[in-house]
């Protein structure tokens, strides 16, 4: 190996990571593509993109929509596209708030609920549910607008129990968090045996999923989650250093405290919003960062949008599979599948097969 | 002045840990902090890095409160190789070292060609270039320091501070990467405040130094006012002493271990030794609570001068002459004093073979005596058999022969538990013998 060429080779790691990343929004638009096909009514793919393009300023004069059926483009506006785009935002924003809090925690642990995010959550949701889910708020469904606001109040509540004068300690916001989340669960465990006939709900809230999304829920999440990962940029190299211990990053000139707070909040944020539309989906904000971390290495830079737009993708399979599955045993239940079961059930089983193939360059 | 601490004073908790510390530096000075643990040296090193701010005091680099500055305007200048090296993500080396770039760019730029050029240029002094695309968890200890230095380095600082810096490296290592930074400080005026716990590698590159005791400073200066036997008998409290090293001719400090115990513990022994035979063992001794004394012996030899070190009584004869008749009675008094005798494997000449006859005396004063026989006899013997016979008959008298120190010491060891278990088992006895007490307050009633 000449050394030589180590220069150029880190020099130009700026092109090698654009073009990571334009592959990656590629196979996104592929896969929202193609999930938009999926379903009960097949609609073929020119179709898909005749109805799309039809919607994009400047673009629909050219496009001739004749052919298209006025019911596949209600299918395909009303019941799939919504349900798949928040499938992208909710993954890109599960799995950036995984890389924030990881990286600021320097614990390979932490997830997008470390900070008793999704048991504030599940209790406003819960206790939501008890009164009555149904009523509308605004425009925006009770039950989402409680889990955000419980998810906040959690995460303000673990940082002020956390903070030792002006200093946050990650190891004590690490387990304030812990104690708080197991306080929460035992709420909503309360909620639940009250629940009585509205358990069922409960449950499968918890379980995570976002079949009956409609555009109003996305357009109130999509500023939280677009802003929170975008001001997030600005703070990618600071996430390097802090991954350095937060003595070394304050040696090297961040501003560690002001840092790791704006990093935090903005987690919790993106975080909050995402789960107000679909309860409790695990696995993606633990291990997409990870999973990311496998195949591209620990740069912040580069991971948090590589993980970003990795989450999208994987919660938008999911979430197929999960249609797929709803098909295949309708005769069985006429329940959705939730998607937090199908991440799980096939998410964990795919990382420990790259953990395993690649275990020697992540060993610490 | 370059820095300037005044009158700092922290605290953790109500627990002062600086008291009124104060020094300046500038340009070129290598300042070593000594001082034992919990002296609070890591605390001066981390007030001057902004993560512990003082109670009291100001500290002012380049004439402005350090405290005032922006982060990265102090990164900018000052530089720390902290103790914990340890690093969570598998980052390659030249990664790491490009994040000493950091102070130096904006949020949102990439390293550019001229940080790149800086890396190599400290990496190539740390030695490390060619590791620079290895992970840095797959590298050894000394690879990580190196790493971690050339980081420090990248920051282009004007003053380093090193908590520590050579804990995880080989002698090699800490002698190269010691001689880089002196180096450095020598050509590019490079200020360098660096925690040292080995005397003798600060003394080689110091060129002044800083003694802290229980947070204050105890002594500041250059190397030879400040690392004095004194001094660190006050602050260690640990004897050692001072020379000048032969070969660096910096000033060099051979500490010696700690007193273990008081003497008067166990008994006294005398020794009769010489030509450095009985140096090592007087320590021994006196670590496992002997008393000692040692005679005789010839002022000006090793023995001599160690015994004099550890405050030993000694009867001594004039530099280079043979044993008096009146030293050797003296010797004798002395060795009456002694509950054991242990003669060392001391080579004997004209000059010492009435040493011998004192040992011979000393078994038939029936005093237990021990010959240590590291060396034959016949390999120390300059006086054409008188010392062989007299050996000889030392053993036929009853002397215990040992083959070295060890055997010596527990058979020592034996000795004295066996006194002390006659001596508990003779006061057991007394006791039955004393006549019992009645009970005074018991009266029978009717």
């Amino acid at each position: 190996m000449s050394t030589d060429n180590v220069e150029s080779t880190f020099l130009q790691r700026t092109s090698r990571w654009k073009l990571i990343i334009l592959l990656l929004v590629l196979a996104l638009i592929i896969t929202v593509i193609i999930s938009l096909g999926l379903g009960s009514t097949s609609v073929p793919v020119q179709d898909i993109l005749t109805i799309i393009g039809k919607r994009i300023p400047f673009l629909d004069s050219f496009i001739d929509s004749s052919s298209v059926s006025a019911a596949s483009e209600a299918i395909i506006l009303e019941a799939r596209l919504p349900r798949i785009i928040a499938g992208v935002l909710i993954g890109a924003a599960l799995a950036a708030a995984g890389v924030l809090y990881q990286g600021v925690f320097k614990n390979p642990m932490a997830d997008s609920y470390v900070l008793g995010v999704s048991a504030g959550a599940a209790v406003g949701a819960s206790a939501s549910i008890l009164v009555g889910a149904g009523f509308v708020f605004f425009e925006f469904r009770l039950i989402q607008v409680a889990a955000f606001i419980g998810a906040l109040s959690a995460m303000f509540l673990v940082y002020n129990l956390a903070r030792v004068g002006s200093r946050v300690p990650v190891t004590t916001l690490l387990l304030c968090g812990i104690a708080v989340n197991f306080f929460l669960f035992a709420v909503v465990g309360v909620l639940e045996i009250i629940a009585a006939n509205k358990l069922h709900d409960i449950v499968f809230w918890l379980m995570g999923g976002y079949s009956n999304v409609y555009w109003q829920d996305i357009w109130a999440i999509l500023p939280f989650i677009v802003i929170g990962i975008v001001v997030a940029f600005f703070y990618v190299r600071d996430l390097n250093l802090l991954a350095m211990g937060e003595e070394t990053a304050h040696h090297l000139g961040v501003n560690v405290e002001r840092s790791k707070q704006i990093l935090l909040v903005l987690a919790s944020l993106i975080t909050a919003a995402a789960v107000s539309v679909c309860g409790l989906i695990g696995f993606v904000g633990l291990m997409i960062p990870h999973l990311t971390r496998l195949l591209i290495g620990p740069d912040h830079r580069i991971l948090l949008p590589t993980s970003t737009i990795i989450g999208a993708i994987f919660l938008v399979l999911c979430d197929d599979l999960a249609r797929v599955l709803s098909t295949l045993f309708s005769a069985m239940s006429t329940r959705d599948w939730p998607v937090g079961i199908i991440t799980m059930l096939f998410g964990a089983p795919f990382f420990v097969f790259l953990l395993k193939k690649k275990k020697q360059s992540y060993a610490a | 002045m370059l820095l300037n601490v005044d009158g700092v004073e922290c605290r953790y908790g109500s627990v002062k840990v600086l008291d009124d510390v104060s020094l300046s530096v500038k340009g070129g000075d290598f300042v070593g902090i000594l001082g034992p643990n919990g002296s609070g040296k890591t605390t001066l090193l981390k007030s001057i890095s902004r993560i512990l701010k003082p109670h009291k005091g100001t500290i002012l680099l380049n004439e402005a409160d350090i405290y005032s500055l922006k982060s990265t305007d102090v990164a900018k200048q000052l530089a720390v190789v902290p103790q914990d090296t340890s690093i969570g993500f598998n980052f390659a080396a030249l990664d790491i070292v490009l994040m000493g770039r950091n102070p130096h760019m904006k949020r949102f730029q990439m390293e550019s060609e001229k940080d790149m050029a800086v890396a190599r240029k400290v990496m190539n002094l740390t030695n490390i270039w060619h590791l620079a695309e290895r992970p840095i968890n797959e590298l050894s200890g000394g690879e990580k320091q190196r790493v971690i230095i050339a980081r420090a380095l990248a920051q282009e600082p004007k003053i380093l501070l090193l908590d520590e810096p050579l804990t995880h490296l080989d002698i090699v290592n800490q002698l190269e990467i010691m001689d880089l930074v002196k180096d450095l400080c020598v050509k590019e005026k490079l200020v360098v405040l660096a925690v040292f716990h080995d005397f003798n590698l600060a003394a080689r590159y110091c060129n002044s130094a800083v003694m802290l005791k229980k947070g204050k400073i105890f002594s500041a200066g250059s190397l030879t006012e400040v690392l004095t036997s004194e001094n660190i008998k006050s602050v260690f409290n640990v004897d050692a002493i001072v020379t000048k090293h032969l070969v660096t001719n910096s000033v060099f400090v051979i500490p010696l271990s700690p007193q273990k115990s008081s003497p008067s513990k166990k008994c006294s022994i005398h020794l009769i030794c010489g030509a450095g035979t009985g140096t090592a063992l007087m320590k021994v001794l006196l670590d496992e609570g002997y008393s000692v004394t040692a005679g005789v012996l010839n002022v000006l030899d090793t023995d001599f001068e160690t015994a004099q070190f550890l405050k030993i009584p000694v009867t001594t004869e004039a530099p280079f002459s043979p044993i008096t008749v009146k030293t050797h009675k003296a010797n004798l008094a002395m060795i009456s004093e002694a509950s054991t005798v242990v003669l060392t494997s001391v080579p004997f000449g004209g000059g010492n073979l009435q040493n011998l006859e004192a040992a011979l005396a000393a078994v038939k004063m029936g005093i237990p005596t021990f010959v240590i026989e590291e060396v034959p006899i016949e390999r120390r013997d300059f006086t054409g058999g008188k010392a062989k016979a007299l050996l000889a008959e030392l053993k036929s008298k009853g002397a215990e022969f040992v083959k070295d120190k060890n055997e010596l010491l527990s058979l020592l060891n034996v000795s004295v538990e066996k006194l002390k278990i006659a001596k508990k088992e003779r006061d057991r006895i007394l006791d039955h013998l004393k006549p019992e007490e009645v009970p005074k307050k018991t009266k029978i009633r009717w």
